[in-house]
């Protein structure tokens, strides 16, 4: 059986920089992957990335931010930390070569974000994900790190004591299953967009490593705060930058109107994420929209400006939309787009369960609480990348490798098998795949009601069930997608539950969560995380519930949110 | 825009026993408008008539490089690719897997031999002797094409110096290296360098610009590797064939205006070198395409001294007309 001192699962921006820590602190790290480093959606991150580099901005102030753009249910001492580190993360990425877009004098450009009180988000034209992603990727060859390509985690192994004994794994290419011992597992698996129909996110981000946690006992956090972007294009949901905001974008409605003026008087289009989205449902809701879309509008800034900003974002919109954004307004609509929730962690990146650790998108430590400020989340990656990383670099120092029982791979192997093999009982994966994220859009979206939630909830026996009968055509050993797909979707459901059923059971609207029958903040009852655990004997997701981790600053108060 | 029928005839390669792919093609009817992108009728197929399809794609949104595929005899990305675009006057858009690389199964490919390559130019920023201290944008400027490159496959695919010599290192390597070799922190230009100017790398490329069109990001491969030849003579880095030929066409042109191709030969691959191609010179000579040895001068000789004096005083870097990449 192989082993490592470490195994990293996901080869995103959280991954890779773990990775590069572990190396440096002389441990034995491997990462499994299931697409090659280079496809990670990281790469598909456009605006930037936030850190107060310039002197006339603070460090406090992207904290108070941050704490304020979580609606007051982040966890301030990881909020904190994160704002503390970011100068020096930047610089250090800056250092590996990555190419940030720059002003006179060298010094690293910034733009203007929503929710921000500086202009104090990095970027290289619009795509920094990208050149973050290569710049990872490039050191990672440089220390030559042990990469499992196109390995998928299809299961986290504990001992009988609980603790983390390493990951069963399955080789796309081949279809060989095998185990991998480590004394400590560090997710790194990204979001979960495809829960919802319409999203930003790639097919890949399917959110296993939370599904995988939940399962193995770990429980997940604020699973009911999932960002809707308010500029996905309307067709694909094929994200377009806020940074096209930041650069002084409108959003109009079917009138013409710049119709943000009647919600954030003073930010306008530049308010909070969920403040955006919540106005454009409105809009459409209210008929003044077209086709289920309202407007992105780059016209006024002229052709040059966007030729040299928002490259991608005009090639994006004229590939995937059909529109011109020199000479028309982009179509776009609130599209599910980033998960606030994820493995609970603390401010480490340490999980409650023993040798578990989880990173970016995938983990809650909560810097985001109920909505994220566009530009912390590369941050988030970069920042506890490299702390959780140095964290398990430690943490491994004083441990040893755990039993791990054989029965585990043949258990995996079993379940692969029975997927395979399954009779054609008219389930296709892709039309029950459909049929659950439709009812997530529709009961579990911007706006939430009782009823919507309920009968997301009364869906999910139903979808379970549904899930022991889908039927494969792909019954080959080597690179079957279909199988994995399948994998993936049963990961997808779980989430599902996670998601509903905290948004259900939470009685108030924060941040993102939006509920028609309980329009305010109830900081009294609801200042405090959903935990979600898997109960085996039930099967189905029970909830419970944690204090924030508050520092009693004055400043940090909660307050009403205006924009 | 009303839909249309389209027919995806689609290579599909299977493995077998053997270890061999074997290939067939096989049609599949779609109805879509004509900017629905090739990706999102590859997964329709996969959804609804055939499960077992198998392609890579992962963002949707032409920047993970997960998707380049032989589409219509070139290779693009599927997810970029509307089928209006493609498909021929009967509707039939014909789907393949990238080339110049082994197949595993239907339309993915072992990306392996690709990324080899790619870690060959040791493709990470070095500490060295050439650092300079100070980062401008101009620098950046110079770089901004090569640094979109998604690695995608697509130039490697589409490479015809590929085709007929598997060593060659290839459009994508290139274009990375000329990213460091262009990078003001980077510490090891010259070394980097005379590692390019060994045979199979920067002058094995052709020049024949087929990368320049295949690239979906703009990246034009061909223009990096002249700038990067550019920069290795700069530095004295004038053994081998490939050098040679270029100082020779350079001298014959600033001394004639014409290039004598007779002695060009000679003084790219030396003696032996020639008389191994003697039996090449020979067929020329009977179809009558054996150039004169003797050297004649163009007309005009003064006026392209000129061009050559203000290329001294204002040496440019290369600037490919290559034709704009057009939206699909
Ligand atoms: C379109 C878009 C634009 C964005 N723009 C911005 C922005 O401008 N600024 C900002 O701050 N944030 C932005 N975000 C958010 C940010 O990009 C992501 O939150 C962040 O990049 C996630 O990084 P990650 O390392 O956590 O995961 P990812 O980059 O998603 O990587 C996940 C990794 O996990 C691996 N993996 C998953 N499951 C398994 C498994 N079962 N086995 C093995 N490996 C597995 C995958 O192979 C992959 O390598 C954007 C997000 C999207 C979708
Ligand atoms: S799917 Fe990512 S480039 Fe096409």
């Amino acid at each position: 059986m192989q082993s490592h001192d470490l195994i990293i699962v996901g080869a995103g921006l959280a991954g890779m920089r773990a990775a590069l820590e572990g190396v440096k602190a002389g441990i034995d790290v491997a990462i499994v992957t299931k697409i090659h480093p280079l496809r990670s959606h990281s790469c598909a991150a456009q605006g930037g990335i936030n850190a107060a580099i310039n002197p006339q901005d603070s460090r406090d102030s992207h904290a108070f931010d941050t704490v304020k753009g979580a609606d007051y249910i982040g966890d301030e001492d990881a909020i904190e930390l994160m704002c503390h580190e970011a100068p020096e993360a930047i610089l250090e990425m800056d250092r590996m070569g990555t190419p940030f877009s720059r002003i006179e004098g060298g010094l690293i450009a910034q733009r203007a974000f929503g929710g921000a009180s500086f202009n104090r988000t990095c970027y290289a034209a619009d795509r920094t994900g990208q050149v973050l992603l290569h710049t990872l990727w490039e050191q990672l060859v440089k220390a030559q790190v042990k990469v499992y390509e196109e390995c998928s985690v299809m299961r986290l192994v504990t001992d009988r004591e609980q603790a983390i004994a390493g990951v069963v794994a399955y080789d796309i290419k081949t279809g060989a299953v095998f185990a991998l011992r480590a004394k400590a597992v560090l997710m790194a698996t990204g979001g979960y967009g495809r829960v919802f129909l319409s999203n930003t996110n790639a097919t890949t981000n399917t959110g296993d490593g939370m599904a995988l946690a939940l399962r193995a006992g770990a429980p997940l956090a604020d699973m009911e705060f999932v960002q809707f972007h308010p500029t996905g294009l309307r067709t694909s949901g094929v994200l377009v930058t806020e940074g096209a905001r930041g650069e002084g974008g409108y959003l109009i409605n079917a009138l013409g109107e710049r119709f943000m003026s009647r919600y954030a008087p003073n930010k306008l289009e530049l308010a909070s994420r969920d403040v955006v989205s919540r106005a454009e449902q409105t809009e459409i809701i209210e008929g003044r929209g077209i086709n289920g879309a309202v407007f992105l509008d780059l016209r006024h800034l002229g052709a040059d400006k966007i030729l040299e900003r928002l490259p991608q974002i005009r090639q994006l919109s004229l590939d995937l939309e059909g529109v011109d954004a020199i000479h028309a307004p982009i179509p776009i609509r609130p599209t599910a787009h980033y998960s606030m929730g994820g493995i609970r962690t603390d401010k480490y990146g340490a999980s409650p369960l023993h040798g578990l650790f989880a990173a970016g998108e995938a983990a809650c430590v909560s810097v985001h609480g109920a909505n994220r400020l566009g530009g912390n989340s590369l941050l988030d990656t970069i920042v506890f990348g490299r702390i959780t990383g140095s964290h398990c670099a430690r943490f491994v120092k004083g441990e040893k490798l755990r039993d791990f029982a054989a029965s585990e791979v043949a258990a995996v192997k079993g379940n692969l098998d029975t997927l395979k093999s399954r009779p054609d009982q008219g389930v296709r994966p892709i039309a029950l795949h459909h049929r659950m994220a439709a009812a997530m859009n529709l009961h579990c979206g911007v706006f939430r009601t009782v009823e919507g939630m309920r009968e997301g909830v009364s869906e999910l026996p139903g979808l379970r069930e549904d899930y022991q009968k889908i039927h494969l055509d792909d019954h080959a050993d080597d690179f079957n997608i279909d199988l994995l797909r399948a994998v993936e979707l049963g990961h997808l459901i779980d989430l599902a539950e996670c998601i509903v059923r905290g948004a259900l059971a939470r009685e108030e609207s924060r941040g993102a969560h939006s509920r028609i029958d309980f329009p305010e903040r109830d900081d009294a009852v609801w200042r405090k995380h959903t935990l979600s655990h898997w109960d085996g004997a039930k099967g189905e997701v029970i909830l419970s519930h944690e204090p924030v981790r508050t520092l009693g600053r004055a400043e940090y108060a909660p307050k009403v949110r205006t924009y | 825009m009303s839909a249309k029928h389209y027919t995806f005839r689609i290579q599909r390669n299977r493995k077998g026993p053997d270890g061999r792919i074997a290939s067939r093609w096989v049609d599949y009817p779609v109805s879509a408008t004509e900017t629905t992108t090739i990706l999102t009728l590859l997964e329709e197929i996969k959804g609804d008539q055939d499960g077992s399809l198998t392609f890579r794609q992962s963002c949707r949104s032409a920047i993970c490089g997960s998707c380049a595929m032989k589409i219509g005899g070139r290779t693009r990305l599927a997810c970029k690719t509307h089928v209006g675009s493609v498909a021929n006057a009967d509707g039939v858009v014909v789907v393949a897997p990238q080339a110049n690389q082994p197949v595993l199964k239907d339309l993915a490919i072992d990306i392996g031999p690709f990324f080899e390559r790619i870690h060959k130019i040791q493709p990470h920023l070095e500490d060295g002797p050439d650092t300079d201290a100070v980062l401008e944008q101009s620098a950046y400027d110079q770089v901004n094409h090569v640094t979109q490159c998604i690695m995608c496959g697509s130039c490697y695919s589409d490479c015809v110096m590929a085709e007929v010599t598997p060593e060659f290192i290839g459009p994508a390597a290139l274009a990375k290296a000329f990213r460091f070799v262009s990078d003001p922190r980077e510490g090891q230009k010259r070394r980097r360098l005379e590692q390019l100017s060994h045979p199979h790398m920067m002058w094995s490329c052709a020049r024949c610009a087929m990368c320049v069109e295949s690239c979906p990001k703009d990246v034009k491969p061909m223009e990096a590797i002249v700038k990067l030849r550019t920069r290795g003579l700069a530095k004295g880095l004038d053994a081998g064939p490939g050098p040679k030929h270029a100082l020779a066409f350079h001298q014959d042109i600033q001394q004639t205006g014409n290039l004598n191709e007779f002695t060009l030969m000679m003084r790219t691959v030396g003696i032996l070198g020639t008389l191994e191609e003697l039996g090449t010179a020979f067929h020329l000579m009977k179809k009558w395409k054996i150039p004169s040895p003797l050297p004649h001068k163009s007309a005009g000789l003064a006026e392209l001294a000129k061009i050559y004096e203000i290329l001294e005083e204002h040496p440019l870097d290369v600037e490919t007309k290559a034709k704009e990449v057009v939206p699909e």
